[in-house]
């Protein structure tokens, strides 16, 4: 095996990564967000200190008091600390609502698009049905229902944002079933799951993945919605959660919202800096240059 | 002997908006064990649709299966069901396309496909099945197949994908190989080398094969017996040599004279003038009346011919029936 490893031969995966490497704006982007992965991760060992703590006066500016630079908001937390906390939970819900979404999405996009027929027709109106639900109002009845948590939220965020995913996992198996290597497969003898899974999914699969990354961000924007509508998990913190609690006294104290808010921002064009560059990383017009 | 693969009366059908056409009407063809049969015919006549058939893959819907009966070494293939048609797919009986540029799935290595195609028939490991498809690579010609195994698709000519082609369709030991124009997408001299190994590998594999082509050329250098079809019929059958030199239908000889003649002086390329007719268009007569330069008859135009034997070999023309009376 370590002789395949050897082998010159370029692979689509590593071709699509040598054009990655080259695009800037997508190396800034992921310099970014490894840098907030990374302070999220292990920045609660540099600065110690709970975020639900009340520590000082309330409304301390940023920038006075050493101990807390970004400094407090309208009960007396140090913004810093929410911050460094509040990131991870943010990026989970974000990362496990994507992940829940690409599952769905997926799974029913293939089954229709591969099948057709009356498949196709049951699994596409029930697509549409959730399609035309506002999407918000359905996270925010379903997060109300099953009390918030990081679980719930992440579900309901991935159940109302699947029907994309799956139109589009629908129409790449429409376009690449139809393709005489799908004939190939099946004239030797492959069965249909291994005929979806490994033929035509491999080969649907770049905008999926550049649509799985654009998810990560939309399911970021929606936890912070949600918390900002206090429809978050209130046990924990989160950058949505800060922004909601402070947005009273934003004429008073501007930087509980606004530093939370800039790290929602720059976490979100991060993984759309990437999601641009796998796209072009995938797009074939883009591989003679 | 029972021929080997043996297909009769198959009709097969497609719904399309003109209402449900028929692709295919009637044909019965049969292969025996270690010959070839050269299927020949136009753009259109029902060829590949044959193929499809015959590998249990005509998509469906639109397309159905109306009526008759395929038999592989004594066993029903139409009806059977779809586990033993898989097992049978790739197994018994193997096909090789007409675009190996586009019949390589672009995202494995070639010697992975052939790899996969071993395990889905055999018991073997993942790694003996690369060490075999190695092997296969070799036997049809690939150079240092150790290393062109590890290559992708894209990175081979037309000539070397469409050995790859045919090294996983032989890579089970196929009682029957179906060609579907296996040359068509390369060019004059990449063609003959194929036609070689093809011939080779019959030789070898002692596989059956049914080349599908419209090349003349094709079939006097690879055929034993001959199946000519027109609009989704069999018009003519016989041995190669008894059609190539005595065909019976117009329509056959019109192809035979399209070969192009070395050292004579030709201006211009003899052709068959128009095009097959649209399937739904297919009046009562003969479906090359409209082409034909004997149509003179009016049963040409109200009766469809059948295939009867009129002395040399079968063939299905009220001109050639009438002249023999």
């Amino acid at each position: 095996m370590s002789e395949r490893a050897l082998n010159k031969a370029e692979s689509p995966a590593l071709e699509a990564w040598r054009i990655f490497r080259r695009n800037v704006p997508a190396l800034i982007g992921v310099v970014i967000l490894t840098v907030i992965v990374l302070a999220t991760l292990y920045g609660s060992f540099i600065y110690t200190g709970d975020a639900f703590e009340i520590v000082w006066a309330p409304h301390e500016p940023p920038g006075v008091t050493p101990d807390f630079p970004l400094g407090t908001d309208y009960l007396g937390r140090s913004v810093v600390a929410g911050m460094l906390t509040g990131g991870g939970p943010t990026l989970a819900v974000g990362a496990a609502a994507a992940a829940i979404t690409m599952v769905i999405g997926v799974t029913l996009g293939a089954l229709a698009g591969f099948h057709g027929g009356w498949v196709d027709n049951l699994l596409m109106r029930i697509t549409e049905f959730f399609q035309v639900l506002p999407a918000l109002l359905f996270a925010m009845v379903l997060v109300t229902l099953f009390s918030p948590s990081l679980l719930t939220i992440a579900i309901a965020i991935g159940v109302v944002s699947w029907p994309q995913t799956a139109r589009l996992t629908r129409a790449e198996f429409l376009k690449v079933k139809e393709l005489e290597y799908v004939t190939a497969a099946r004239a030797i003898g492959a069965r249909d799951a291994r005929i979806i899974w490994k033929v035509i999914l491999p080969n649907a699969a770049p905008p999926l993945i550049v649509s799985a990354t654009l998810t990560i961000g939309v399911a970021i924007l929606f936890e912070a919605g949600l918390s900002f509508l206090g429809l978050g998990d209130p046990n924990v913190m989160s950058w949505g959660l800060m922004i909601g609690a402070n947005r009273d006294y934003i004429l008073d104290a501007w930087w509980p919202v606004t530093f939370p808010g800039l790290a929602i921002f720059l976490t979100v064009f991060a993984v759309s800096l990437i999601g641009d560059g796998l796209n072009d990383a995938f797009n074939p017009k883009m591989r003679e240059r | 002997m029972a021929p080997l693969l043996c297909i009769e009366k198959l009709r097969v059908t497609f719904r399309t908006r003109y209402g449900e056409v028929t692709a295919l009407d009637s044909i019965s063809m049969h292969v025996n064990e270690g010959e070839t049969l050269g299927v020949v015919g136009e753009s259109g006549c029902g060829k590949s649709i044959t193929a499809l058939a015959t590998m249990g893959l005509i998509p469906s819907p639109p397309g159905r299966i109306a009526d008759g009966s395929i038999q592989l070494a004594g066993e029903e293939l139409i009806g059977a069901n779809s586990a033993r048609l898989r097992k049978l797919r790739g197994g018994d009986i193997a096909m090789i396309f007409q675009e190996p540029m586009t019949s390589l799935n672009p995202v494995f290595t070639v010697g992975d496909q052939i790899a996969e195609a071993i395990t889905l028939h055999q018991n073997v490991s993942a790694d003996r099945a690369f060490t075999d498809a190695v092997a296969l690579l070799d036997r049809v010609g690939i150079p240092s197949p150790d290393r062109r195994a590890r290559d992708y698709p894209h990175q081979l000519s037309g000539g070397m994908r469409q050995r790859v082609m045919i090294a996983m369709a032989v890579s089970c030991r196929p009682k029957v190989l179906i060609a579907d124009e296996p040359t068509t997408a390369l060019d004059v001299t990449v063609q003959a080398q194929i036609f070689d190994l093809l011939n080779e590998i019959q030789r070898d594999f002692g596989a059956a094969i049914i080349l599908i082509t419209h090349d003349m050329g094709a079939i006097s250098e690879m055929a034993d017996r001959v199946a000519v079809m027109y609009a989704g019929r069999v018009i003519e059958e016989g041995s190669a040599d008894s059609i190539l030199d005595q065909p019976q239908h117009p329509y056959a000889r019109g192809l035979i004279d399209c070969i192009p003649t070395l050292g004579r002086a030709e201006r211009t390329l003899k052709e068959i003038p128009g095009v097959v007719p649209p399937l739904h268009l297919l009046g009562a007569g003969c479906a090359f009346a409209e082409r034909c330069a004997f149509n003179d008859r009016a049963r040409c135009t109200t009766e469809k011919p059948r295939l009867i034997d009129h002395g040399h070999h079968p063939a299905a023309c009220h001109g050639v029936e009438e002249s023999r009376l």
